[in-house]
């Protein structure tokens, strides 16, 4: 498939980007398609206008070639550009049923009159050519010369001596063709019959997911750093869609004016200090995802909730956001088959992603947390949270905290977890346990017995019944040992309690609560 | 009159459909009380998809308890506790294992990180299925929890708001409607008395366990519920609720007055 863009430069607005070169624009357009195509390439020319496309096999994607074509030229025009698509069994032909307009019927014999460049037309032109399977060459016959991508110098020799039309050169012999017009006629001629191989200068894959935008006057209005924000997000989701990946992580970062330095000091002092007092100051911020996302509102929410709780230092000069950690996209497909077994919730994982990223982002990601357990004895160690978001920078834990009993595959995590549960029976534990135990008076009668009574928080409970003791000892290896006399307690009014005499000096702590 | 959190007399039906509306303190009150009644959980159940078969409690008396025979999706239910250690979050929990059943998760909102999860996954909670939200401040936890109740793929979510003014609470009741996950919010039982967006609340208060080897035993009252309703029951955590086991395993249990020499 060939897009040509007629008039590229006059097309693209350049106020949008201004000090990006048509060739660099182009390339931009060019990373966008790729959500059509995997293989998109520049046209190889000192001023490109055209977009080569390999669309061979995509077609039953989009239902069939028109389809294709329609979708990509409806895209286009949403951007606001205007372009003649041309499919074709080569790049030469494609290329040459964008550019020129293919007599209608093809199979007419010798229309009168040459076909005109539509280029003459001004940048208005768009359309939709198909050439059938097989029909290239048939096609290519009727069209002028120029239709071949040929250098000027040729063009002129062959007008010079009257070859107006493709189909013109057939009787002629081509060893003599290519001695007097060059080997490239002979090239490009073969190339769009379909041969000789064409390649198509197929762009490098993106691998920088990264925006930015410069303001020529600095604001500390926020709706309009959010609305420069929503579009370069649009744009990030744009490059992302293009090759396929969404965005695990999102670095913002806001360069704002430190207001007072920059107004009051002339440059020359500003570039003295150098290193010590930069001319800005930015205010950068990253925002992490449960599941990579290319979806513009979905990323656009998540930076707007932390540009709202964002001080600025001064007016801000540039917004750039960079996707610094990207995973492929999973499909749709996936989605459906859910792991969870098909109830009525089995369309809702995506959602669930949804609120662990918002979660995440306005509550920070080590408040998202998934416990796993541990096979620990002691109590408040026998579990451990970790973040719902993967660190995407990775930060990999002690190799000691990694634990040799649990495996740090998250996905066995639960396995383990339930395994550890059944298979250890310890006696009951509190649902709320203290983060350190609290020391309590206690009364009690036999030395190693149970307690009597103990008061909590200005309350006296008077002990009923008391289970235990259960003995604890542990972590000799962590430091100082931990040795307790655990015992659950029923008071008078029966709360239970989780009490434990310290071994080592006979105090006694509550440690929690049977909530 | 019967008044339900904050739909005062005005919305019920006008004197047109009931005449005698005066009678109710007069002689017929026993059959208008209850036309009423069901006019009131047809008004309330029209925001309520027909199909939706009430979710248990896990725990029988319990729902026989309930009006609508368990608790509802898309609910908050509230459970006032009566001091440390009094069980009602043991309760809750084993509602939001029934909860979860149908898949989607659980997210406690453990501001106080005093949540122990251990013992949650002895109750039966899945380990998988279990999310916990450590938010710094009152108001971001409160928010965290709505937008968790808002979210469909939530099964159940379990919270300890501090305070909950009025607009807050209905927000949230909201939020549950638009989720239809469950709502569990533990709260002091000092707040009895205060105005409440919730479906159902319930009181929850320990009983002594009167000899040993009975298990835990726990007094649960219906305070108040939308479709109407009341009365207590008491409740006893056994063996195969996977709650509470009775027979501590490791050591004999010491009878305090015995040891006391009583």
């Amino acid at each position: 498939m060939c897009i040509w863009l007629p008039h590229w430069p006059a097309q693209r607005t350049p106020a949008a980007r201004p000090g990006l070169d048509q060739r660099r624009a182009l390339e931009e357009l060019a990373a966008w398609c790729r959500q059509f195509s995997p293989l998109v390439g520049v046209e190889d020319s000192a001023t490109p206008e055209s977009l080569f496309l390999d669309v061979t096999g995509l077609e039953h994607l989009f239902g069939n070639e028109g389809s294709l074509g329609q979708t990509v030229l409806d895209a286009l025009q949403r951007r606001g550009l205007s372009a003649r698509l041309a499919i074709a069994d080569t790049l030469g032909a494609a290329w040459a049923a964008a550019h020129f307009e293919l007599p209608s019927p093809l199979a007419a014999e010798n229309p009168k009159e040459l076909p005109s460049p539509l280029a003459g037309e001004g940048p208005g032109v768009r359309g939709l050519v198909i050439v059938p399977p097989g029909q290239s060459q048939n096609a290519l016959r009727f069209l002028p010369i120029e239709a071949l991508r040929l250098p000027r110098d040729v063009l002129q020799r062959l007008h010079s001596v009257g070859i107006q039309r493709i189909g013109q050169l057939d009787p002629l012999p081509r060893s003599d063709l290519a001695l007097r017009f060059g080997p490239v006629l002979v090239d490009r001629w073969d190339q769009a019959a379909g041969q000789r191989a064409e390649p198509i200068p197929a762009l490098p894959p993106v691998r920088v997911f990264r925006v930015r935008q410069g303001l020529e006057y600095p604001t500390a209005r926020r709706e309009i750093v959010e609305s420069i924000l929503q579009r370069l997000v649009g744009r990030l989701s744009e490059m992302l869609l293009g090759s396929g990946r969404g965005a695990v992580r999102l670095d913002c970062r806001l360069e704002c004016q430190a207001c007072v330095r920059a107004e009051h000091v002339p440059d020359e002092c500003l570039q003295e200090s150098g290193g010590h007092s930069p001319p800005y100051e930015a205010a950068e911020f990253s925002v992490g995802l449960f599941r990579p996302s290319a979806s513009p509102e979905h990323l656009l929410g998540l930076l707007r909730m932390r540009l709202e709780r964002l001080r600025l230092a001064g007016p801000v000069t540039a917004v750039s956001v960079e996707a610094a950690a990207t995973a492929p996209l999973e499909r749709r497909q996936e989605e459906l088959l859910d792991l969870d077994g098909g109830g009525p919730r089995r369309w809702s994982r995506r959602l669930l992603a949804g609120l662990v990223d918002r979660l995440a982002s306005r509550l920070g990601r080590g408040a998202v947390l998934r416990p796993r357990l541990l096979a620990e004895a002691q109590p408040e160690l026998a579990y451990r949270y970790d973040p719902l978001l993967s660190p995407s920078s990775p930060t990999p834990l002690p190799r000691r905290e990694r634990g040799v009993l649990i495996e740090s595959v998250s996905r066995k995590a639960g396995q383990v977890g339930k395994r550890l549960a059944a298979a250890w029976d310890w006696p009951p534990r509190p649902l709320r346990l203290l983060g350190e135990p609290v020391p309590v008076l206690v009364v009690w009668l036999v030395p190693d017995g149970p307690p009597l009574h103990f008061s909590f928080r200005g309350r006296e409970h008077r002990i009923e019944q008391a289970w235990g003791p259960e003995r604890i000892e542990t972590g000799w290896w962590r430091g100082p040992m931990v040795a307790r006399d655990y015992y659950r307690v029923e008071t008078a009014a029966g709360q239970r309690f989780w009490l434990f005499r310290r071994l080592a000096d006979g105090r006694w702590f509550l440690h929690g609560s049977f909530e | 009159m019967y008044t339900i959190c904050g739909k005062s007399a005005s919305m019920l039906p006008g004197n047109d459909d009931y005449p005698n509306l005066g009678i109710i303190r007069g002689q017929a009150r026993g059959p208008l009380v209850e036309a009423l009644r069901q006019r009131i959980s047809q008004l309330e159940g029209v925001r309520r998809p027909k199909s939706d078969s009430p979710l248990s409690t896990g725990c029988d008396p319990l729902d026989q308890l309930l009006p609508g025979r368990g608790l509802h999706r898309g609910t908050l239910v509230e459970w006032l506790a009566s001091g440390d250690g009094s069980g009602a979050e043991s309760l809750a929990l084993v509602a939001a294992r029934e909860a979860c059943r149908e898949g989607g998760p659980l997210v406690v909102f453990d501001r106080a990180r005093q949540f122990y999860p251990p013992e949650a996954v002895r109750m039966g909670i899945e380990l998988d299925r279990l999310i916990v939200v450590q938010a710094a401040s009152q108001a971001d936890n409160l928010w965290a929890l709505d937008q968790a109740l808002r979210c469909p793929g939530v099964a159940a979510a379990l919270a300890w708001p501090e305070k909950l003014d009025s607009r807050t609470f209905r927000r949230l009741q909201l939020a549950a409607e638009q989720g239809r996950g469950l709502g569990l919010l533990i709260r002091p039982e000092g707040v009895r008395q205060e105005p409440s967006w919730a479906d159902v609340r319930l009181w929850v208060r320990p009983l002594p366990a009167g000899e040993p080897g009975v298990g835990r035993r726990l007094s649960v009252q219906l305070l108040r519920s939308r479709q109407g309703g009341g009365g207590s029951v008491e409740v006893e955590f056994v063996d195969e609720a996977r709650v509470v086991h009775l027979a501590p395993p490791l050591a004999r249990p010491a009878d305090p007055r015995r040891a006391a020499g009583a």
